[in-house]
Protein backbone atom coordinates (compact mmCIF):
# COMPACT_ATOMS: atom_id res chain seq x y z
CA UNK A 1 0.00 0.00 0.00
CA UNK A 2 2.66 2.17 1.25
CA UNK A 3 4.78 1.68 -2.35
CA UNK A 4 1.97 1.78 -4.22
CA UNK A 5 1.03 5.29 -2.38
CA UNK A 6 4.52 6.91 -3.03
CA UNK A 7 5.09 5.29 -6.87
CA UNK A 8 1.48 7.48 -7.47
CA UNK A 9 3.23 9.92 -5.73
CA UNK A 10 5.92 10.09 -8.06
CA UNK A 11 3.62 9.52 -10.73
CA UNK A 12 1.77 13.16 -10.07
CA UNK A 13 4.74 15.09 -9.47
CA UNK A 14 6.45 13.75 -12.73
CA UNK A 15 3.14 14.68 -14.21
CA UNK A 16 3.43 18.02 -12.90
CA UNK A 17 7.08 18.51 -13.59
CA UNK A 18 5.68 18.11 -17.33
CA UNK A 19 3.31 19.96 -17.22
CA UNK A 20 5.33 22.68 -16.09
CA UNK A 21 7.95 22.05 -18.49
CA UNK A 22 5.35 22.05 -21.12
CA UNK A 23 4.20 25.47 -19.71
CA UNK A 24 7.53 27.00 -19.84
CA UNK A 25 7.73 25.92 -23.44
CA UNK A 26 4.61 27.21 -24.69
CA UNK A 27 5.10 30.53 -22.96
CA UNK A 28 9.02 30.83 -24.60
CA UNK A 29 6.76 30.40 -28.20
CA UNK A 30 4.42 32.76 -27.38
CA UNK A 31 4.42 36.54 -28.91
CA UNK A 32 1.64 38.65 -27.79
CA UNK A 33 0.13 38.90 -24.56
CA UNK A 34 -3.53 36.92 -25.35
CA UNK A 35 -1.08 34.29 -26.53
CA UNK A 36 0.55 34.21 -23.08
CA UNK A 37 -2.88 34.83 -21.19
CA UNK A 38 -4.17 31.59 -23.07
CA UNK A 39 -1.37 29.54 -21.61
CA UNK A 40 -0.97 30.58 -18.19
CA UNK A 41 -4.54 30.67 -17.22
CA UNK A 42 -4.44 26.63 -18.95
CA UNK A 43 -1.38 25.71 -16.87
CA UNK A 44 -2.12 27.92 -13.50
CA UNK A 45 -5.35 25.98 -13.68
CA UNK A 46 -4.11 22.07 -14.19
CA UNK A 47 -0.95 22.58 -11.58
CA UNK A 48 -3.10 23.90 -9.17
CA UNK A 49 -6.65 22.27 -9.02
CA UNK A 50 -7.97 25.51 -8.38
CA UNK A 51 -11.83 26.49 -9.30
CA UNK A 52 -10.76 29.02 -11.34
CA UNK A 53 -7.61 31.16 -12.30
CA UNK A 54 -7.21 34.64 -13.47
CA UNK A 55 -4.63 36.54 -15.43
CA UNK A 56 -4.32 39.98 -14.16
CA UNK A 57 -2.57 43.22 -16.41
CA UNK A 58 -0.73 45.31 -14.25
CA UNK A 59 -2.19 49.08 -16.71
CA UNK A 60 -0.44 51.86 -15.25
CA UNK A 61 -2.65 52.38 -11.80
CA UNK A 62 -5.26 49.37 -12.75
CA UNK A 63 -5.50 46.47 -12.28
CA UNK A 64 -6.77 44.89 -15.85
CA UNK A 65 -8.45 41.30 -15.29
CA UNK A 66 -7.08 40.28 -18.98
CA UNK A 67 -7.92 36.43 -19.16
CA UNK A 68 -9.90 34.13 -17.52
CA UNK A 69 -10.40 30.28 -16.96
CA UNK A 70 -13.21 29.09 -13.96
CA UNK A 71 -16.24 27.55 -13.12
CA UNK A 72 -18.02 30.60 -12.88
CA UNK A 73 -17.54 34.30 -14.49
CA UNK A 74 -15.24 35.98 -12.54
CA UNK A 75 -13.79 39.36 -13.92
CA UNK A 76 -12.72 39.05 -17.39
CA UNK A 77 -12.00 42.55 -18.82
CA UNK A 78 -12.70 44.72 -15.81
CA UNK A 79 -10.48 47.02 -14.52
CA UNK A 80 -10.16 48.31 -10.46
CA UNK A 81 -7.82 50.04 -9.35
CA UNK A 82 -4.75 48.63 -7.75
CA UNK A 83 -5.10 50.05 -4.52
CA UNK A 84 -8.91 48.42 -4.40
CA UNK A 85 -8.28 44.68 -5.04
CA UNK A 86 -5.87 41.87 -4.40
CA UNK A 87 -4.11 41.35 -7.43
CA UNK A 88 -3.34 45.16 -6.95
CA UNK A 89 -2.09 44.61 -3.10
CA UNK A 90 0.13 41.69 -4.47
CA UNK A 91 1.80 43.85 -6.97
CA UNK A 92 2.49 46.91 -4.86
CA UNK A 93 3.83 44.81 -2.26
CA UNK A 94 5.78 42.22 -4.15
CA UNK A 95 4.61 39.33 -2.76
CA UNK A 96 2.54 36.34 -2.77
CA UNK A 97 -0.68 36.30 -0.96
CA UNK A 98 -2.45 33.20 0.48
CA UNK A 99 -6.12 34.02 1.72
CA UNK A 100 -8.20 30.57 2.79
CA UNK A 101 -11.43 32.83 3.55
CA UNK A 102 -11.68 35.94 1.90
CA UNK A 103 -14.75 37.54 4.50
CA UNK A 104 -12.03 37.27 7.14
CA UNK A 105 -9.55 39.63 5.26
CA UNK A 106 -9.74 43.38 5.09
CA UNK A 107 -7.88 43.69 1.67
CA UNK A 108 -10.51 42.32 0.08
CA UNK A 109 -13.07 44.37 -1.72
CA UNK A 110 -16.29 41.93 -0.49
CA UNK A 111 -18.86 43.34 -2.79
CA UNK A 112 -16.45 42.78 -6.38
CA UNK A 113 -16.76 38.90 -4.67
CA UNK A 114 -19.86 38.26 -3.60
CA UNK A 115 -21.70 37.46 -7.05
CA UNK A 116 -18.54 34.71 -7.84
CA UNK A 117 -17.94 31.41 -6.17
CA UNK A 118 -14.82 32.91 -4.74
CA UNK A 119 -13.97 31.69 -1.28
CA UNK A 120 -10.09 31.21 -1.45
CA UNK A 121 -7.32 32.36 -3.13
CA UNK A 122 -3.24 32.58 -3.97
CA UNK A 123 -2.53 35.89 -6.21
CA UNK A 124 1.36 35.81 -7.22
CA UNK A 125 2.87 38.85 -9.02
CA UNK A 126 4.70 38.40 -11.85
CA UNK A 127 8.17 39.74 -12.03
CA UNK A 128 8.54 39.92 -8.64
CA UNK A 129 11.35 43.01 -8.19
CA UNK A 130 8.69 45.31 -10.60
CA UNK A 131 5.52 43.33 -11.00
CA UNK A 132 3.51 43.86 -14.29
CA UNK A 133 1.31 41.17 -13.80
CA UNK A 134 -0.29 38.67 -11.18
CA UNK A 135 -1.92 34.91 -11.58
CA UNK A 136 -4.28 34.55 -9.16
CA UNK A 137 -5.66 31.01 -8.19
CA UNK A 138 -9.56 30.62 -6.47
CA UNK A 139 -11.59 28.05 -4.77
CA UNK A 140 -14.80 27.81 -3.98
CA UNK A 141 -14.66 26.64 -0.19
CA UNK A 142 -12.21 27.98 2.10
CA UNK A 143 -8.33 26.55 1.02
CA UNK A 144 -5.05 26.88 2.13
CA UNK A 145 -2.82 25.21 -0.87
CA UNK A 146 -0.15 23.10 -0.16
CA UNK A 147 3.11 25.13 -0.25
CA UNK A 148 4.66 23.15 -3.71
CA UNK A 149 1.22 24.35 -5.34
CA UNK A 150 2.03 28.16 -3.99
CA UNK A 151 6.08 27.29 -5.42
CA UNK A 152 4.40 26.09 -9.29
CA UNK A 153 2.39 28.99 -9.33
CA UNK A 154 5.55 30.86 -8.75
CA UNK A 155 7.17 29.17 -11.00
CA UNK A 156 4.66 29.79 -13.87
CA UNK A 157 4.64 33.57 -12.61
CA UNK A 158 8.61 33.72 -13.48
CA UNK A 159 8.50 31.98 -16.57
CA UNK A 160 5.19 34.34 -17.77
CA UNK A 161 7.78 37.36 -16.47
CA UNK A 162 10.50 36.49 -19.37
CA UNK A 163 7.81 35.64 -21.76
CA UNK A 164 6.40 38.67 -21.52
CA UNK A 165 10.02 40.03 -21.44
CA UNK A 166 10.69 38.35 -24.78
CA UNK A 167 7.04 39.40 -26.56
CA UNK A 168 8.23 42.88 -25.78
CA UNK A 169 11.67 42.60 -26.92
CA UNK A 170 10.20 40.82 -30.33
CA UNK A 171 8.19 44.09 -30.15
CA UNK A 172 10.33 45.92 -30.20
CA UNK A 173 12.76 44.28 -33.02
CA UNK A 174 9.71 43.86 -35.47
CA UNK A 175 9.56 48.10 -35.00
CA UNK A 176 12.57 48.81 -35.15
CA UNK A 177 13.68 46.44 -38.70
CA UNK A 178 10.48 48.28 -39.86
CA UNK A 179 11.95 51.35 -39.03
CA UNK A 180 14.84 50.36 -40.91
CA UNK A 181 13.66 49.53 -44.08
CA UNK A 182 11.87 52.86 -43.73
CA UNK A 183 14.81 54.61 -43.48
CA UNK A 184 16.75 52.15 -46.20
CA UNK A 185 14.00 53.43 -48.77
CA UNK A 186 14.69 56.90 -47.66
CA UNK A 187 18.46 56.65 -48.30
CA UNK A 188 18.02 54.85 -51.97
CA UNK A 189 15.94 57.61 -52.55
CA UNK A 190 18.22 60.48 -51.93
CA UNK A 191 20.90 59.11 -53.15
CA UNK A 192 19.70 58.18 -56.24
CA UNK A 193 18.27 61.88 -56.65
CA UNK A 194 22.03 63.44 -55.23
CA UNK A 195 23.45 61.09 -57.93
CA UNK A 196 20.78 62.48 -60.52
CA UNK A 197 22.34 66.10 -59.98
CA UNK A 198 25.67 64.65 -59.87
CA UNK A 199 25.13 63.13 -63.45
CA UNK A 200 23.90 67.02 -64.42
CA UNK A 201 26.58 68.39 -62.77
CA UNK A 202 28.67 66.38 -64.72
CA UNK A 203 27.01 66.30 -68.28
CA UNK A 204 27.24 69.76 -68.60
CA UNK A 205 30.41 70.69 -66.95
CA UNK A 206 31.48 68.06 -69.93
CA UNK A 207 29.64 69.94 -72.58
CA UNK A 208 31.59 73.60 -71.49
CA UNK A 209 34.87 71.83 -71.00
CA UNK A 210 37.59 72.36 -73.38
CA UNK A 211 40.02 69.46 -72.10
CA UNK A 212 40.09 66.53 -69.93
CA UNK A 213 41.78 68.84 -67.04
CA UNK A 214 39.53 71.60 -67.35
CA UNK A 215 36.61 69.34 -67.27
CA UNK A 216 38.46 67.98 -63.60
CA UNK A 217 39.01 71.07 -62.20
CA UNK A 218 35.51 72.45 -62.59
CA UNK A 219 33.86 68.90 -62.08
CA UNK A 220 35.42 68.47 -58.85
CA UNK A 221 34.89 72.34 -57.62
CA UNK A 222 31.15 71.64 -58.51
CA UNK A 223 30.78 68.22 -56.51
CA UNK A 224 32.72 69.35 -53.40
CA UNK A 225 30.08 72.38 -53.40
CA UNK A 226 27.46 69.57 -53.57
CA UNK A 227 29.40 67.77 -50.94
CA UNK A 228 29.23 70.76 -48.60
CA UNK A 229 25.40 71.75 -49.25
CA UNK A 230 24.82 68.27 -48.04
CA UNK A 231 27.16 68.19 -45.03
CA UNK A 232 24.71 71.30 -43.74
CA UNK A 233 21.81 69.13 -44.43
CA UNK A 234 23.08 66.34 -42.46
CA UNK A 235 24.41 68.21 -39.37
CA UNK A 236 20.38 69.67 -39.52
CA UNK A 237 19.00 66.28 -39.83
CA UNK A 238 17.86 67.46 -43.61
CA UNK A 239 15.61 69.85 -41.79
CA UNK A 240 15.79 73.57 -42.75
CA UNK A 241 19.40 75.54 -43.30
CA UNK A 242 19.94 79.14 -42.92
CA UNK A 243 21.37 81.65 -45.08
CA UNK A 244 23.80 83.13 -43.07
CA UNK A 245 25.36 79.18 -42.97
CA UNK A 246 24.83 78.04 -46.17
CA UNK A 247 26.95 81.58 -47.06
CA UNK A 248 29.45 80.43 -44.91
CA UNK A 249 30.13 77.32 -46.49
CA UNK A 250 29.43 78.14 -50.18
CA UNK A 251 32.14 81.11 -49.74
CA UNK A 252 34.51 79.99 -47.83
CA UNK A 253 36.75 78.50 -50.40
CA UNK A 254 36.73 81.63 -51.89
CA UNK A 255 38.19 84.08 -48.53
CA UNK A 256 40.33 82.92 -45.21
CA UNK A 257 38.66 85.84 -44.11
CA UNK A 258 34.65 85.49 -45.44
CA UNK A 259 34.22 89.44 -43.49
CA UNK A 260 37.81 90.91 -45.86
CA UNK A 261 36.15 89.83 -49.24
CA UNK A 262 32.19 89.62 -48.83
CA UNK A 263 29.97 92.56 -47.10
CA UNK A 264 26.71 90.82 -46.16
CA UNK A 265 23.44 91.95 -44.53
CA UNK A 266 19.91 90.67 -44.41
CA UNK A 267 17.16 89.06 -42.20
CA UNK A 268 17.52 85.88 -40.80
CA UNK A 269 16.18 83.17 -43.90
CA UNK A 270 15.65 79.79 -44.04
CA UNK A 271 15.48 76.79 -47.19
CA UNK A 272 13.85 74.26 -47.45
CA UNK A 273 16.66 71.14 -47.39
CA UNK A 274 16.29 70.67 -51.21
CA UNK A 275 16.25 74.27 -52.31
CA UNK A 276 19.34 75.08 -49.80
CA UNK A 277 21.11 72.60 -51.93
CA UNK A 278 19.81 75.24 -54.89
CA UNK A 279 21.34 78.17 -53.32
CA UNK A 280 24.22 76.81 -51.98
CA UNK A 281 25.42 76.01 -55.91
CA UNK A 282 23.95 79.02 -56.79
CA UNK A 283 26.26 80.89 -54.94
CA UNK A 284 29.06 78.42 -55.71
CA UNK A 285 28.77 79.28 -59.17
CA UNK A 286 28.63 83.13 -58.39
CA UNK A 287 31.87 82.81 -56.45
CA UNK A 288 33.20 81.02 -59.41
CA UNK A 289 32.68 83.52 -61.54
CA UNK A 290 34.21 86.23 -59.24
CA UNK A 291 37.05 84.26 -58.72
CA UNK A 292 38.14 83.90 -62.16
CA UNK A 293 36.76 87.19 -63.80
CA UNK A 294 35.28 89.04 -61.60
CA UNK A 295 35.80 91.38 -58.49
CA UNK A 296 37.64 88.60 -56.13
CA UNK A 297 39.99 88.20 -59.33
CA UNK A 298 41.97 91.09 -58.11
CA UNK A 299 43.15 92.05 -54.38
CA UNK A 300 40.93 94.62 -53.87
CA UNK A 301 37.57 93.56 -55.49
CA UNK A 302 34.99 92.58 -53.15
CA UNK A 303 31.12 91.41 -52.95
CA UNK A 304 28.32 93.21 -51.61
CA UNK A 305 26.04 90.92 -50.50
CA UNK A 306 22.43 92.64 -49.58
CA UNK A 307 18.57 90.94 -49.03
CA UNK A 308 15.90 92.50 -47.56
CA UNK A 309 11.71 90.45 -47.22
CA UNK A 310 8.98 93.01 -48.13
CA UNK A 311 6.28 91.51 -45.68
CA UNK A 312 3.43 94.03 -46.71
CA UNK A 313 3.21 91.81 -49.98
CA UNK A 314 1.13 89.09 -50.77
CA UNK A 315 3.09 86.48 -50.73
CA UNK A 316 5.65 88.32 -48.98
CA UNK A 317 9.13 88.72 -51.04
CA UNK A 318 12.67 88.55 -51.41
CA UNK A 319 14.57 90.36 -52.93
CA UNK A 320 18.54 89.80 -53.20
CA UNK A 321 21.76 91.36 -54.67
CA UNK A 322 24.84 90.05 -55.42
CA UNK A 323 27.11 93.23 -56.67
CA UNK A 324 30.86 93.02 -57.29
CA UNK A 325 32.63 96.39 -56.41
CA UNK A 326 36.36 97.54 -57.14
CA UNK A 327 37.14 94.67 -59.45
CA UNK A 328 38.13 94.65 -63.18
CA UNK A 329 36.33 96.15 -65.52
CA UNK A 330 33.30 93.81 -67.03
CA UNK A 331 33.70 93.67 -70.83
CA UNK A 332 30.06 92.61 -71.29
CA UNK A 333 28.31 89.73 -71.27
CA UNK A 334 30.26 86.25 -72.26
CA UNK A 335 29.23 84.71 -75.82
CA UNK A 336 29.07 81.07 -74.82
CA UNK A 337 26.21 80.73 -71.79
CA UNK A 338 27.80 77.90 -69.78
CA UNK A 339 26.16 75.60 -66.96
CA UNK A 340 27.29 78.09 -64.51
CA UNK A 341 25.75 81.11 -65.64
CA UNK A 342 22.52 79.04 -66.64
CA UNK A 343 22.42 77.83 -63.26
CA UNK A 344 22.56 81.16 -61.98
CA UNK A 345 20.40 82.74 -63.98
CA UNK A 346 17.60 79.49 -63.66
CA UNK A 347 18.13 77.32 -60.75
CA UNK A 348 17.49 79.08 -57.71
CA UNK A 349 15.21 81.58 -59.38
CA UNK A 350 12.78 77.85 -60.69
CA UNK A 351 13.28 76.69 -57.53
CA UNK A 352 11.66 79.64 -55.52
CA UNK A 353 9.07 80.51 -58.64
CA UNK A 354 10.74 84.06 -59.01
CA UNK A 355 12.87 85.83 -61.55
CA UNK A 356 16.71 86.19 -61.30
CA UNK A 357 18.86 88.41 -63.21
CA UNK A 358 22.94 88.48 -64.61
CA UNK A 359 23.86 92.01 -64.94
CA UNK A 360 27.37 92.35 -66.55
CA UNK A 361 27.96 96.43 -65.90
CA UNK A 362 31.23 97.89 -66.55
CA UNK A 363 31.38 98.53 -62.86
CA UNK A 364 30.93 94.75 -62.34
CA UNK A 365 28.48 91.55 -62.39
CA UNK A 366 25.33 92.39 -60.51
CA UNK A 367 23.04 89.41 -59.47
CA UNK A 368 19.57 90.15 -58.75
CA UNK A 369 17.20 87.18 -57.66
CA UNK A 370 13.20 88.28 -56.18
CA UNK A 371 11.13 85.77 -55.02
CA UNK A 372 8.17 85.05 -53.21
CA UNK A 373 8.54 83.26 -49.94
CA UNK A 374 6.84 79.99 -48.99
CA UNK A 375 7.42 76.71 -47.66
CA UNK A 376 10.67 76.59 -49.48
CA UNK A 377 12.06 80.04 -48.22
CA UNK A 378 10.69 81.88 -45.29
CA UNK A 379 11.87 83.67 -42.61
CA UNK A 380 13.59 82.31 -39.62
CA UNK A 381 11.06 82.16 -37.07
CA UNK B 1 9.71 63.81 -88.41
CA UNK B 2 8.51 67.09 -86.59
CA UNK B 3 10.13 68.13 -83.08
CA UNK B 4 7.89 67.16 -80.13
CA UNK B 5 7.41 69.90 -77.37
CA UNK B 6 7.64 68.15 -74.40
CA UNK B 7 6.33 69.44 -70.83
CA UNK B 8 8.34 68.83 -67.93
CA UNK B 9 7.67 68.96 -64.07
CA UNK B 10 11.18 68.69 -61.99
CA UNK B 11 11.66 70.59 -58.48
CA UNK B 12 15.58 69.65 -58.39
CA UNK B 13 16.80 72.62 -60.80
CA UNK B 14 20.03 70.79 -61.75
CA UNK B 15 18.14 67.75 -62.68
CA UNK B 16 15.48 69.43 -64.42
CA UNK B 17 18.78 71.67 -66.70
CA UNK B 18 19.72 68.11 -67.41
CA UNK B 19 17.06 66.71 -68.72
CA UNK B 20 15.83 69.55 -70.86
CA UNK B 21 19.54 69.01 -72.17
CA UNK B 22 19.04 65.25 -72.89
CA UNK B 23 15.86 66.39 -74.67
CA UNK B 24 17.58 68.79 -76.82
CA UNK B 25 20.22 66.73 -77.47
CA UNK B 26 16.71 64.36 -78.52
CA UNK B 27 15.83 66.80 -81.30
CA UNK B 28 12.70 67.82 -78.56
CA UNK B 29 11.91 71.84 -78.00
CA UNK B 30 11.10 72.31 -74.21
CA UNK B 31 6.98 73.48 -73.85
CA UNK B 32 7.70 74.11 -70.61
CA UNK B 33 9.35 73.32 -67.16
CA UNK B 34 8.20 73.83 -64.03
CA UNK B 35 9.38 73.28 -60.58
CA UNK B 36 5.95 73.50 -58.89
CA UNK B 37 2.98 71.91 -59.33
CA UNK B 38 0.74 75.05 -59.17
CA UNK B 39 2.78 76.11 -61.64
CA UNK B 40 2.07 73.01 -64.37
CA UNK B 41 -1.34 73.23 -63.56
CA UNK B 42 -1.73 77.27 -64.43
CA UNK B 43 0.17 76.55 -67.45
CA UNK B 44 -1.75 73.35 -68.52
CA UNK B 45 -5.36 75.39 -67.66
CA UNK B 46 -3.94 78.57 -69.85
CA UNK B 47 -5.55 77.58 -73.04
CA UNK B 48 -1.42 77.42 -74.43
CA UNK B 49 -0.78 74.94 -77.13
CA UNK B 50 -0.98 71.38 -75.62
CA UNK B 51 2.36 69.56 -74.97
CA UNK B 52 2.99 66.49 -77.24
CA UNK B 53 3.75 64.66 -74.17
CA UNK B 54 5.31 65.17 -70.54
CA UNK B 55 8.17 64.53 -67.85
CA UNK B 56 7.44 64.37 -64.81
CA UNK B 57 9.06 64.04 -61.62
CA UNK B 58 6.32 62.38 -59.00
CA UNK B 59 7.54 64.10 -55.75
CA UNK B 60 7.93 67.66 -56.15
CA UNK B 61 8.89 69.62 -53.13
CA UNK B 62 6.80 67.33 -50.83
CA UNK B 63 3.67 67.79 -53.42
CA UNK B 64 2.70 64.65 -55.51
CA UNK B 65 2.83 65.11 -59.06
CA UNK B 66 -0.93 63.17 -59.51
CA UNK B 67 -3.00 66.17 -60.30
CA UNK B 68 -0.87 67.04 -63.49
CA UNK B 69 -0.82 63.40 -64.51
CA UNK B 70 -4.57 63.56 -64.05
CA UNK B 71 -4.59 67.01 -66.20
CA UNK B 72 -2.67 65.52 -68.78
CA UNK B 73 -4.30 62.25 -69.00
CA UNK B 74 -7.66 64.77 -69.69
CA UNK B 75 -6.00 66.16 -72.49
CA UNK B 76 -5.08 63.08 -73.99
CA UNK B 77 -1.12 64.14 -73.65
CA UNK B 78 1.23 60.88 -72.98
CA UNK B 79 3.88 61.04 -70.22
CA UNK B 80 6.19 59.28 -68.45
CA UNK B 81 7.16 59.67 -64.83
CA UNK B 82 10.94 60.16 -63.24
CA UNK B 83 11.31 59.17 -59.91
CA UNK B 84 14.20 58.00 -57.42
CA UNK B 85 11.44 55.87 -55.82
CA UNK B 86 12.07 52.64 -57.03
CA UNK B 87 8.62 51.81 -56.14
CA UNK B 88 6.05 54.02 -55.47
CA UNK B 89 2.36 53.04 -55.32
CA UNK B 90 1.14 54.92 -58.31
CA UNK B 91 -2.85 54.01 -57.90
CA UNK B 92 -4.55 54.73 -61.54
CA UNK B 93 -1.15 54.80 -63.10
CA UNK B 94 -0.14 51.54 -62.95
CA UNK B 95 0.66 51.63 -66.43
CA UNK B 96 2.75 54.67 -67.15
CA UNK B 97 6.25 53.95 -67.39
CA UNK B 98 8.41 54.51 -64.84
CA UNK B 99 12.13 56.12 -65.89
CA UNK B 100 14.80 55.64 -63.12
CA UNK B 101 16.73 58.39 -61.83
CA UNK B 102 19.63 58.84 -62.29
CA UNK B 103 18.32 59.19 -66.23
CA UNK B 104 19.66 56.85 -69.21
CA UNK B 105 19.11 58.60 -71.97
CA UNK B 106 18.29 55.71 -74.00
CA UNK B 107 14.73 55.27 -71.71
CA UNK B 108 14.43 59.03 -72.26
CA UNK B 109 14.70 58.18 -75.85
CA UNK B 110 11.92 55.71 -75.75
CA UNK B 111 9.50 57.56 -73.93
CA UNK B 112 9.99 60.15 -76.82
CA UNK B 113 9.97 57.94 -79.60
CA UNK B 114 6.40 56.94 -77.87
CA UNK B 115 5.08 61.00 -77.78
CA UNK B 116 6.04 60.99 -81.16
CA UNK B 117 4.25 58.15 -82.63
CA UNK B 118 1.23 59.19 -80.83
CA UNK B 119 1.31 56.19 -79.13
CA UNK B 120 -1.41 56.20 -76.02
CA UNK B 121 1.35 55.72 -73.43
CA UNK B 122 -1.72 55.54 -70.72
CA UNK B 123 -3.14 52.20 -72.06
Amino acid sequence: MLNLASRDDVGQSDTDLMTLIETIEALSATRTISEVAEVVRKAARKVSGADGIAFVLRDQGQCWYFDEDAIGPLWKGKRFPLTACISGWAMLNRQTVIIPDIYKDDRIPHDAYRPTFVKGLVMTPVRMEDPVAAIGAYWAEEHVPAPEIVKKLQVIARATASALESGRLHDSLVDARHHGTFLLQELDHRVKNTLAIVQSISRQTLRASHSPEAFAEVFENRILALSQAHELLTRRAWGRAQLHDILDKALAPFSTDLTDRFDIVGPAVTFSAETSVSVHMTLHELAVNAAKHGALSTPEGRVVLRWTVDEAATPPMLTLAWREVDGPPVAGKPERRGFGVSMIERGLARDLGGKATLDFTPQGVVYTLRAPLSQRMSLAA
Amino acid sequence: MKSSKVMIVEDEALVAMMVEDMLGDLGCEIAGSFGAVDDALAWLGSGDPTPDGAVLDVNIGGEMVFPVAEALREQGVPFVFATGYGDLPRKGFESIEVIAKPINVGALRKAVDGFQSGEEQDA
